[in-house]
């Protein structure tokens, strides 16, 4: 377990450290510029709906800002809250690793390259109108898109989750939501209690 | 009060209470928007409202851009914003809260227990959205194929960059198309 970098400076001067804030980053402030641009460049690339897979890939496995069950868990309340999944997984790491100021340059960041975009190409769709050929292209990128998210999950299932308790969880959440179409809240109240049970019951015999 | 404002200020009163319906994302708020902005306000006509949603499937980012498109083509620039930040502050304030309260509990029993046991549910529900785009997406079988192929190429060499995948596919769709492959 590393020391806060803050705290440490500070110890350095001869000030007593101050206790870390809930929610306040852990292990050295990353820098607002920074959180915006990681987030302008999830919003301009993440096509197909698939905020979460690039948002893993980018913050998770190529950044380390944050770690996979940090990830999951903001992931499940963003679905379970109001709002479109990604930006509220978006709110939550922004607030993690910057708290207030965080969260509004993460989701400034976020919406603003796609914003421009979506309004280009209304002004262009105005002008051309719609064609057989750009269909055919948007399939072929989306297609690559939904592979994404599909990996995403199976990537998390795989190497986080491989005992049996959580794979039947992942796999009875995905048949209800995904494959029967149930709706989603009723499905994750459900089975959110049974999941939570397993993780308490299983405290002992992992590392806490 | 001049009609501008008046417009702007319709646009914020239908898609603010929105923001805080939206459980389950963007998509379970197509129906409700496509009713006021094509029966209730005559915003867009139904035409425009399909090349619309069409358009915003195309952009790229999170949820649904087409408030963003309605208020565009409502209010200009001015009414993208407008609808925008209405649909996106009101639950963004929410989770926000969410998140601080949350973050208190950090290291409890309860906090761990509940971090690793949704884990396995925000794992399904991943998986649960891929299948929902495939489902919607009026490509049919060769978008399947294309998907389960891109799935096992990003797992086969996860440093493989998602954008060269999504090039690939745009090019090869393209391609069968112009060749008239189906």
């Amino acid at each position: 377990m590393r020391i806060p970098l803050r705290a440490r400076a500070i110890e350095g001067k001869g000030v007593v450290a101050e206790v870390r804030e809930a929610g306040a980053p852990r292990v050295a402030r990353i820098k607002l510029p920074a959180i915006f641009a990681a987030f302008f460049r999830l919003g301009i690339t993440s096509f197909g709906g698939g905020t979460a897979g690039w948002l893993y890939r980018e913050i998770v496995e190529r950044r380390h800002w944050i770690d996979d069950k940090e990830f999951l868990s903001g992931a499940a309340l963003g679905r379970l809250m109001p709002g479109s999944g990604g930006v509220n997984l978006t709110v939550q790491v922004g607030h993690h690793l910057r708290g207030g100021p965080g969260a509004l340059a993460a989701v400034f960041g976020l919406l603003s390259g796609p914003l421009a975009i979506v309004l280009a190409l209304a002004v262009g769709y105005a002008r051309i109108g719609q064609s057989a050929a750009l269909d055919a292209v948007l399939d072929g990128v989306a297609a690559a898109a939904i592979g994404l998210t599909f990996a995403t999950g199976l990537k998390l299932v795989q190497f986080k989750l491989a005992s049996a308790g959580p794979l039947i969880v992942t796999l009875a959440t995905t048949l209800c939501v995904g494959v029967l179409r149930w709706p989603m809240i009723p499905v994750v109240f459900g089975l959110a209690p049974i999941s939570i049970g397993l993780a308490l019951l299983n405290r002992r015999g992992r590392n806490v | 009060m001049s009609d501008d404002i008046r417009t702007l200020l319709a646009l914020a009163l239908v898609f603010a209470p929105l923001s805080l319906l939206s459980i389950g994302g963007g998509a379970s708020l197509l129906a409700e928007i496509e009713h006021q902005s094509v029966t209730i306000h005559a915003w867009t006509t139904q035409r425009e409202f399909a090349d619309l949603f069409a358009i915003s499937r195309a952009a790229p980012g999170p949820g649904t851009m087409l408030s963003t498109l309605i208020g565009w083509k409502v209010a200009g620039l001015a009414g993208a914003l407008t609808a925008t930040v209405a649909l996106y502050l009101p639950s963004s304030l929410l989770v926000y809260g969410a998140a601080r309260l949350w973050g208190r509990w950090r290291g409890s029993v309860w906090h761990t227990a509940v971090e690793r046991g949704l884990a396995p549910i925000a794992a399904g529900l991943i998986l649960s959205g891929g299948i929902a785009v495939l489902r919607v997406s009026p490509g049919g079988p060769a978008v399947w194929a294309a998907a389960v192929a891109s799935t096992a190429l990003i797992l086969r060499w996860p440093g493989l960059h998602p954008l060269a995948l999504f090039a690939t596919g745009g090019v090869l769709f393209g391609l069968a198309d112009a060749t008239g492959l189906w």
